[in-house]
């Protein structure tokens, strides 16, 4: 097929010059943030987002452009994307749980609920993604079956983050147990443990 | 407070578009009724679900829990069984998340837990 080769080599050319955009994706609070820090600070030297032990801390896409990567002497140039965590629910009940006035409790669940809007809208248009799963929550949710499965269709490369292995009540064999059909990297975002697997998961899959 | 079910046979949906299929759920889950389909949604109307539930939250309405079994992935065999009339096997299952506290599943089985 002499015209696949001719697309692959365009989109090559094109991809070239374009930054990778890898999306951070996942359920609540399962530490997009604390990684796509950690992932910027090991790059670039600066933090990106804000990491809260309340949910849906996320409510827009945060955007770090032109981080570039080494790994073995190869350079990835990437647009980090920080996305809202996804829900199927948004209660502000529990954000006056953790003492907010109700308020202020009302008016994050109206940003949350935007914000997973955009998250999703963005899921088409990532060139990589990382979904992260909580190693000690059960991972067979529905948000990561929709996510993983608007991925598959679309055919975009995934690599599945099994994070907070540094929890005594981590199970990360269950989330390989649950998608055998990804690749699972357990690491800790928070004390940096195996970022390093990631990274080369990541230019790896770049291409 | 009894709590309703929904049946809705693959038959009701057939031909309609993904869009038609997410109002008929939302409207039903609106009247907090718990819906069982039949054929289960794709992940792009999973998608679209989310985000049209996302725009009707208000204090009262908190949201959804949904949850899809066996074949959701829309790939070129399904959508041939389902042009030919066939259906694809699977099922979903979708209610207020005020009514429908917990979902829990693993690849075969669904449990939830329901009341108010
Ligand atoms: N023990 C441990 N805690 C972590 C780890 N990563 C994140 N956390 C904690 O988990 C909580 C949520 O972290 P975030 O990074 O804000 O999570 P998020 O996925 O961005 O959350 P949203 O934006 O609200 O969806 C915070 O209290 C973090 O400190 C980890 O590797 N280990
Ligand atoms: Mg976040």
């Amino acid at each position: 097929m002499p015209f696949q080769g001719l697309f692959k080599w365009l989109m090559g050319f094109f991809r070239g010059r374009k930054a990778f955009s890898l999306g951070i994706y996942g359920n609540v609070n399962t530490g997009k943030s604390t990684l796509a820090n950690r992932v910027s600070m090991d790059w670039t030297g600066e933090a990106m987002s804000k990491v809260s032990e309340i949910p849906h801390e996320t409510r827009e896409v945060i955007k770090k452009e032109r981080v570039s990567i080494k790994v073995d002497g190869k350079e990835l140039t990437i647009n980090l994307l920080d996305m809202p965590g996804i829900a199927t629910k948004v209660d502000y009940h529990e954000f006056v749980d953790y003492g907010m006035s109700k308020g202020d409790a009302q008016q994050r669940a109206k940003e949350a609920t935007k914000g997973i809007i955009e998250a999703i809208k963005w899921l088409e248009h990532v060139d990589i993604a990382l979904v992260v799963m909580d190693a000690c929550l059960d991972p067979y949710t529905q948000v990561n079956i929709t996510i993983l499965g608007n991925l598959e269709a679309r055919n975009i490369p995934v690599i599945i983050v099994a994070n907070k292995i540094d929890k005594k009540s981590a199970k990360p064999e269950r989330i390989r147990a649950a998608f055998p059909q990804h690749s699972v990297v357990e690491i800790s975002a928070l004390k940096g443990d195996n970022v390093n697997k990631l990274y080369e998961e990541i230019v790896k899959r770049a291409r | 407070m009894a709590i309703q079910f929904e049946f809705i046979s693959s038959d009701t949906v057939m031909g309609k578009s993904s869009e038609e299929k997410i109002n008929i759920i939302m409207k039903s889950v609106r009247k907090d009724k718990i819906l069982v389909l039949e054929e289960p949604l794709t992940p792009a109307e999973e998608k679209l679900l989310i985000m049209k539930t996302m725009t009707a939250i208000t204090r009262d309405f908190p949201g959804i829990e949904v949850c899809s079994l066996g074949n959701t992935v829309d790939d070129l065999k399904s959508r041939v069984i389902k042009f030919l009339g066939g259906k694809t096997s699977g099922l979903t299952v979708v209610g207020p998340s005020n009514l429908v506290h917990q979902v829990k599943r693993d690849p075969n089985k669904l449990r939830f837990v329901a009341g108010k």
